[in-house]
This record gives structure tokens, sequence and C-alpha cells, in this order.
């Protein structure tokens, strides 16, 4: 049988993340991918609601405390990475994962994005 | 590489959760993850949001009030999701203890010379290894199967073994005429150590009495009648696959130790009654020699008798109650409930092979 340990960092507990919850998909403009590129911004109104502007669209979400917070976890399997996972046989690299962070509330974002039109056309 | 799972915890207090997880499971196992006391199952959850992790990413009431220009925070996107590991509060899966420690049970010191027979034998390091279950849970159930730890590995007791003893205990205590409740160790010790080892005359009156203290500090037993008769009865319905009642009844009075009274009620999750036969019957049916899994525990009942009452099915059923969960609401899911004879009986859902 497997054991693996879960560990948090001695000391201070674990930090605290935000959850933002979005529903669809995210896709980059020219497809080449999330990583490394701007999202959006976020923006709070001086009543607390939060305000995602995600290329041309608006979106207005609200916050949210988690009734079951989430634990963020990450894998350690103590190979390089190359090689492929056999956890039965490797006790010498036994797989453990550590605490991350912990996330208790979560800004959620349910309505339809309203596209944002910045340029029309007045008459002079 | 560093994978990122997020789990989704039920936990009253998430800090003291984290304290000390392991996640255990063999290959054809579900994994499960227990702390110090507790065992959850882990269970991949989908949804077809999008979950964006933001550390230290603030909200409105943690944000300064900004009268002046509006500030620009950059914060990073650490990763993103669409399914998480949920966590469920489960029983944990022991009746693999009692089946390993089975195959190797302990029925005395070695005879002579000789050293006692080769046999697989499992320290606690060794049962954490192989049972899904936190260590405390592993702890009392060792304690339920009535086992002891014999140089270093914990081994379960030959029941007649077991019976040996509770005897020789049992006859001291008529033969001094001591109170049932007022047990001496050290005069046990001395008088019974000679028979059998002295830690096995205490492991046997921990399994059936209650250690205290007198005024005098002496360590005293008070043995617990249920108990003892419980297993007397065990003795005696293991001989054979039914008994007439009465006559069980009779025999085992006669068997417990004079001054204590066998009842019914204390047969519970051990025998069964039959009272619809002619005469009725006994017969041994012990809980732990049922099934684990729900549904199967079920059909194995079914199969054993087709129409329980509540009263006669509850105790084999106890133990499948998830937290909050009752009995009533088990046979609600599993069973389907009729009237016979003005009383309410339950059968399977299912057609069964009886």
């Amino acid at each position: 049988m497997v054991q693996i340990v879960i560990s948090s960092k001695a000391g201070e507990g674990p930090a605290e993340w935000l959850l933002v919850e979005l529903q669809g998909e995210m896709v980059s403009r020219q497809n080449t991918g999330l990583a490394g590129n701007l999202m959006g911004d976020l923006h709070y109104t001086k009543e607390g609601v939060p305000v995602l502007v995600v290329g041309h669209h608006i979106l207005y979400g609200k916050q949210v405390k988690l009734e079951k917070p989430f634990a963020v976890l990450m894998k350690h399997s103590g190979l390089p990475q190359d090689e492929e996972e056999n956890m039965e046989t490797n006790q010498e690299n036994p797989t453990s994962y550590t605490v991350s962070a912990l996330i208790k509330k979560k800004l959620i974002f349910k309505t339809r994005p309203k596209p944002i039109i910045t340029n029309v056309p007045k008459k002079v | 590489s560093a994978k990122y799972c997020p789990i989704l915890t039920n936990h009253k207090s998430m800090e003291s959760l984290f304290i000390h997880l392991i996640i255990r499971g063999d290959k054809d196992e579900h994994a499960v993850l227990c702390n110090e006391d507790e065992t959850y199952d882990l269970k991949i959850a989908d949804t077809s949001n999008l979950l964006l992790f933001v550390p230290g990413c603030k909200t409105p009431d943690q944000l300064p009030d900004i009268s002046a220009s509006p500030q620009l925070v950059h914060a990073q996107i650490w990763g993103f999701s669409n399914c998480y590991w949920e966590l469920r509060r489960q029983r944990p899966r022991l009746k693999k203890l009692k089946k390993l420690l089975m195959e190797n049970p302990y029925d005395g010191p070695a005879v002579g010379m000789q050293e006692e027979a080769p046999g697989p034998k499992y320290t606690m390091d060794d049962l954490l290894e192989r049972i899904q279950a936190s260590r405390e849970e592993i702890e009392a159930h060792l304690q339920n199967v009535h086992a002891c730890e014999i140089d270093g590995f914990w081994r379960i007791l030959d029941f007649d073994y077991e019976m040996k003893l509770l005897g020789h205990v049992t006859q001291l205590v008529d033969s001094e005429s001591w109170s049932f409740s007022k047990v001496p160790l050290s005069v046990c010790l001395e008088e019974l150590g000679s028979l059998e080892p002295k830690s096995m005359i205490e492991h046997c009156l921990n399994c059936y009495g209650r250690r205290y203290s007198n005024e005098d500090g002496q360590v005293i037993y008070a043995l617990d009648e249920d108990k003892v008769c419980r297993a007397t009865a065990q003795l005696l319905l293991q001989n054979a696959v039914k008994f007439n009642l009465s006559e069980f009844q009779e025999v085992w009075q006669q068997s417990v130790p004079e001054g204590m009274s066998a009842r019914l009620d204390q047969l519970r999750g051990l025998a069964l009654l039959d009272r619809s036969s002619k005469p009725e019957t006994i017969s041994l049916l012990r809980i732990e020699d049922l099934p684990e899994d729900t549904l199967e525990r079920f059909n194995s009942l079914f199969s054993l008798r087709e129409k329980w009452t509540q009263d006669d099915i509850e105790p084999y059923i106890q133990d499948l109650c998830g937290e909050k969960q009752t009995t009533g609401a088990l046979l609600t899911k599993h069973a389907r409930s009729s009237v016979q004879n003005g009383v309410k009986v339950y059968n399977s859902r299912r057609p069964i092979a009886t």
C-alpha cells in the first residue's frame, strides 16, 4: 500500500489565496496559450462589488465566503521531470504533498459578460 | 515538476485538519485521507466553471480606503482548474485489521524450549502501512478486538485461549468470594501467574473489566457482566449452527459465573433469534463476519433472512451509518418496507438468492 504524506510548512500556517470563479472558458486572443499573458483587470466598486474587465467584456461578480474551504496542494514526486511515475516501486523518492495555500473566499462571476463599446461615433 | 490539486474540505476547523495528513491506499483501493483520528474518502469532482487561483489577491475589506488616485496592483494567476478533490468523512475500513491479525492468533506462550511457530506478525507501523484508517481509529479497533502488544507486535488472541484466561479469573473470583466489582489485580497475578503469563492475566482483566484504584491505591477491576456473558454465549454458540432458544438460555445461564445474569439483550450484533420457528432458535451471527461495504452487507443480511424487523436488523447496520445518518434513513435507502402481521418488516429492494 502507498502512504503519501501531506504536510504544511512549519511555523506560520499556509498562505491565503483568493479563488476567482468564472463561467465558461478562457481563451487567448491568438490562441497563444494563457501562460504569461495579461488576463484582465479586476476592479472593486465603492460598494465592494468586484468587476472584471477581460478583453472588451465586462463582468460583474460578488464575493462569497466558501462554506467548504479549499486547500491547494503542491505535489512533489521526488523524481526528475522526464521519468515516469511509478509509485509502487519508488520507496526512495516517495510522492508527497505540501499545503501551499488555503482558500476561504472566492469572487464568482456568474453574469453574462457585457461588451464594452468604447468608440461610439458622435455626430459632430 | 510540481502539480497542484485543490482539495475541498468541509472540516470544522481548517487549520487543525492539516496537522498530520496521510493519503493511504493499495493499488486496487480508493484512496483515503487520514489525520490523527479521522478518515476521509477522496473523490474527484468537476465543475463546468473555471477556477482561477490568485495568490495574495485582496478583497475590498482588505484594501485601504483610497480617496486619492486609483492604484494598480499586479496580481498573478498562479493556475486554473476545472476539477478538485472532495473530502467526505467516512468510517474507516478496519475489517482488514482483524483479518491480518487472525493470520496468526496468539494462543499462549511457547511450550518448553520451543519457540513460537512462525507466522506473520505486525507492528503498529506495519498496520499503518496496510490499513486505510487513522492511527487513533486503528488503536480503538485493536482495543475492540482485544488485541495486545506482545514483543512489539500486535496480536489477537485465539478465542479459546482468551476464554481460558477468563475462566481462570472467574474461577478465582468465585473461590475467593470477591464481589465482581472488587477484583484485586495483585492477587490475580500472584495466584494465576503460575498458570499463565502475568501480562496475559492483566490483559484479560483489561478486556473484561474496568480498571480503577481504591482508597489504598491498589489496582482493582470491576468485571463487566455484559462482556463476560456475551463471550460465554459466543463460546457456546460457535459449536453448532443453531440452538433451541430455551435450551440455550438454560445452558448459558449455568455457564456464566454465579451471580451474573445472562440476558438476550447482551447478544445484539452477536446472535440472531428466530422467533418464527417452532421451537424458537438462536444462532451465531457476528457483525464482524459480515461484509464491510454497505450494499454487500444488506445483500448478505437479506440472503440470510428475507424479512427483518428494524429491531433485529439494527445491530447489524448500525456501523454503516454516516455522520448524522440514522439506521431508519439507511433502511429507507437500501430496503423496502411492508407490514406483516401488524409488524413493519424490511426486505431487499432487489431479488436475492436465499
